[in-house]
C-alpha cells in the first residue's frame, strides 16, 4: 500500500518541525501518498488515564478506517499508544461499549480494521529496503549512527507485534550506507517522561545514553521519536553539565538521516534547528551532483 | 553431561572480580541451580550463593547467566550452556555480599517494607457483611503470584540511574494491597506510593513487563496505581503533588484545543507561569532563535470541539461507574 492516513501528533506541530518536514519530504521522494488526519486528538502519550485516550484514539481509529487507509504515525509514543488502544478495541464488547458510549454522537463507528504503523515500520514493510537502497544519492560513507528507538517501538511485544522491528533502524542506516554504533541504551528510557516529575533521572539517562554514543565514536544518533529528540537534544547540555563531561552528539531524526543520504538539502531537513549542532555531520556530507527536490 | 561453570568469585562489588571454573556431570534437564547445589555440595562449601524454595515460588535464586538475568531453578543447565560452559555472575542494582549471593535486604526487602505491607483488614467478606467475589479478586491475584524474583527491577530504567526508586517489585507489592477489596488502606498507600522515588518516577518504558517471567506485567500494575491515584483525586504526597499539576496541565490542554501544548505543559507542570516560565526561560530562548518555537498563543484544531465533547462524556461515564 502506498497511501497512508498521516497522524502527524502534537511535537512535529510544535516543538520540533523539523520532524514534519522532513518526513514529508521523504514521502514524497517515494513516492508514498499521505492524507494528513487534521481533526483528530493528543493520543494521550500515556499521560491521560486509557479511560479518556481509548475513545480519542478510537475516534481517530474510525476516521482512518472510513479513508479505508492505514494510520501513519511518526513518532514512538503515538506508535504505542493508539497501537495498544487498537488492540484493545479489537475485543468485541470494549469496541461495542466505546462506540456506543462515544463515537455514535458523533455517527462515527469503529469497526476494528485500522492498521497503525510508525513511519519506521512503513518504510521496511511497506517500501522495502531494496527500493530504498536503489534510491540512495549521498549514501552516509564513513559517518557512524547511533540507533535509539523510544520505548514504545520495542515493548510490550504484543503492541509492537513483529520481532524483527527491534532492528530496522540498524538495517536502514546499513541501507543508506552508515555504520551502525551500538549503544547498551537503545531501547530504554530517553529520560522525557521524568523531565517534568524527577528532573535529575531524566538528565542522568540523556547523559548515559549519549554519553555512550560519544564513547563509542558514534558522529550522531537518530530517532524515530520526537519525544526522545527533545530529551537527547534539548536537554543534553544540561545532562553533560550534571554528569561534568561535554557531549555534544547531534541528534537526528530518522527521516532527516534518510532525507541526508537520499541528497535532500540539509537546512530544508531542518538539521540547523537543533539545540546540539549538526554542523560536523553536514560538513562530512558527500555534494550531491544535481539537488533533489520533494514533489 | 559434563559442563563448566564459571562463576564469580569474591567479596563484595568493589574487588576486582575473579572467575573459578567448575567442572560437574550433571542431566541436561537440571537446573543451574541445582547443579550448583551440587558444586558446593560435593567440590567447594565456601561458594556462596542465594535460593531456597527450587520450584519457582521464592524468587530468591537470581543470577546473571552468561549475562542474562535467570530464575536459576527454572533454568536448565541445557538452555543455559554457551560453547560447553555457562558463566555465572551477582545480579546488577543489588550489593554483592560474597560471589554471587547478593543483599537482598538492600535490594528489595527494604522498598518492600516502606509500603507497610500486609493487609489491613476492612471488614469485607467478613460475617456476611460484604462478599468479595471471584472477580474482585482475580487481579490481585495475578499480582499474588509475584515471586519478589527482582527481574524486573534489574530491567528498570529508572534504576539503573537511581538506586533509591523504590522500582516494579516493590510497587507490585502496593498493587497488591490497594486492590484488594478486603484493605482499608487504599487511600494512605497510594500517597505513600506518590512520594518521590515512588510511582510518578517511572517511566513506563515497559522493560518491567519485558522482563518479568511470571506474566505479572509490572509496568501495568504501576500505571493501574497512577490511575486510582488520579480517581481517588490524591493530591498530597511530593510526587502526587507534582505529578497531578502535570496531568491536570496535560488534561486542561488537550480538553480544550485537542491536542498538547508542550510548551504549556512544561511551564505548568514546573509550577506555574512564574516558577515554570523562569524554569523554562533559556530552554524556551534558544527554542525560539531556532525556530522551533514560536510565541504565538496555541491553536486549536479542527476537531477540538468533538475532543471536548468526549471529555465531557468520560466525566459522565466514569461518574456514574463510582
Ligand atoms: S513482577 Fe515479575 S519480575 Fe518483578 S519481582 Fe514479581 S515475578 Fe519477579
Amino acid at each position: 500500500m502506498n497511501r497512508f492516513a498521516f497522524y502527524p501528533g502534537c511535537v512535529s506541530k510544535g516543538s520540533c518541525p523539523e520532524l514534519y518536514e522532513s518526513v514529508v519530504q521523504v514521502m514524497g521522494l517515494l513516492d508514498m501518498e499521505v492524507e494528513e488526519l487534521t481533526d483528530v486528538g493528543c493520543s494521550g502519550a500515556g499521560v491521560l488515564t486509557s479511560e479518556v485516550s481509548d475513545p480519542i484514539n478510537a475516534r481517530t481509529l474510525a476516521k482512518a478506517e472510513q479513508m479505508g487507509l492505514a494510520l501513519m504515525t511518526i513518532c514512538s509514543t503515538c506508535q504505542g499508544v493508539i497501537g495498544a488502544a487498537a488492540l484493545r478495541l479489537q475485543d468485541p464488547e470494549y469496541r461495542a461499549f466505546i462506540n456506543k458510549e462515544y463515537l455514535a454522537a458523533e455517527g462515527l463507528e469503529y469497526q476494528g480494521t485500522t492498521e497503525v504503523k510508525h513511519f519506521l515500520w512503513v518504510l521496511v514493510e511497506d517500501f522495502g529496503l531494496d527500493e530504498l537502497k536503489a534510491l540512495v544519492r549521498r549514501p552516509l560513507e564513513g559517518m557512524g549512527f547511533s540507533p535509539f528507538y523510544g520505548c514504545y517501538l520495542r515493548r510490550p511485544a504484543d503492541v509492537v507485534g513483529r520481532r524483527e522491528r527491534r532492528t530496522y533502524i540498524e538495517k536502514i542506516t546499513e541501507v543508506l550506507g552508515g555504520t551502525v554504533v551500538n549503544i547498551s541504551g537503545k531501547g530504554k528510557c530517553c529520560g522525557f517522561p521524568s523531565l517534568t516529575i524527577n528532573e535529575p533521572n531524566a538528565l542522568a539517562m540523556t547523559a548515559k545514553h549519549t554519553g555512550e554514543a560519544k564513547d563509542n565514536g558514534a558522529d550522531a544518533m537518530v530517532t524515530p521519536c520526537p519525544l526522545c529528540h527533545l530529551e537527547l537534544d534539548g536537554e543534553q547540555t544540561q545532562a553533560a553539565a550534571a554528569a561534568r563531561r561535554t557531549i555534544e552528539m547531534p541528534i537526528l531524526h530518522l527521516p532527516q538521516m534518510v532525507g541526508l543520504a537520499l541528497g535532500l538539502d540539509p537546512k530544508g531537513l531542518g538539521l540547523g534547528r537543533h539545540f546540539v549542532s549538526t554542523a560536523k555531520i553536514v560538513a562530512q556530507l558527500e555534494p550531491v551532483e544535481a539537488a533533489v527536490t520533494a514533489t | 553431561m559434563e559442563l563448566t561453570f564459571n562463576v564469580r568469585r569474591g567479596d563484595g562489588r568493589t574487588k576486582d572480580a575473579t572467575y573459578q571454573a567448575y567442572h560437574v556431570d550433571v542431566e541436561p534437564e537440571t537446573s543451574v541451580f541445582e547443579a550448583l547445589v551440587k558444586v558446593r555440595e560435593e567440590q567447594d562449601g565456601t561458594l556462596a550463593f542465594r535460593g531456597n524454595c527450587a520450584v519457582g515460588f521464592c524468587g530468591d535464586c537470581t543470577m546473571l547467566v552468561n549475562g542474562r538475568q535467570e530464575v536459576t531453578c527454572l533454568t536448565t543447565v541445557s538452555k543455559a550452556l554457551k560453547d560447553d560452559a555457562i558463566k555465572i555472575d551477582p545480579i546488577p542494582y543489588a550489593p554483592t555480599v560474597k560471589d554471587v549471593m547478593y543483599d537482598a535486604k538492600r535490594f528489595i526487602w527494604d522498598k518492600v517494607n516502606s509500603f507497610s505491607p500486609g493487609v489491613v483488614f476492612n471488614g469485607a467478606g467478613w460475617g456476611g457483611a460484604q462478599a468479595v467475589t471471584d472477580d474482585d479478586l482475580r487481579p490481585v491475584r495475578r499480582a499474588m503470584r509475584c515471586t519478589m524474583c527482582g527481574i524486573c527491577d534489574q530491567g528498570c530504567t529508572v534504576i539503573d540511574v537511581n538506586l533509591d526508586f523504590k522500582g516494579p517489585a516493590a510497587l507490585t507489592k502496593v498493587y497488591r494491597y490497594v486492590f484488594d477489596p478486603r484493605d482499608g488502606r487504599a487511600k494512605e498507600r497510594v500517597v505513600e506510593a506518590g512520594e518521590t522515588n515512588g510511582v510518578w518516577d517511572c517511566v513506563h518504558c515497559w522493560e518491567a513487563s519485558d522482563h518479568c517471567p511470571f506474566d505479572i506485567d509490572p509496568t501495568h500494575r504501576i500505571m493501574d496505581l497512577r490511575d486510582r491515584s488520579v480517581r481517588l483525586g490524591v493530591k498530597s504526597g511530593t510526587g502526587n503533588r507534582q505529578a497531578a499539576r502535570h496531568y491536570n496541565a496535560f488534561e486542561r490542554s488537550v480538553e480544550n484545543h485537542g491536542w498538547l501544548d508542550e510548551r504549556n505543559v512544561a511551564i505548568q507542570s514546573y509550577g506555574g507561569l512564574i516558577k515554570g516560565g523562569l524554569k523554562m526561560m533559556p530552554t524556551g530562548l534558544a527554542a525560539l532563535r531556532r525556530g522551533k518555537a514560536n510565541l504565538l498563543p496555541h491553536p486549536k484544531r479542527p476537531g477540538a470541539s468533538a475532543i471536548k465533547a468526549l471529555f465531557a462524556r468520560y466525566r459522565e461515564v466514569t461518574r456514574t461507574e463510582r
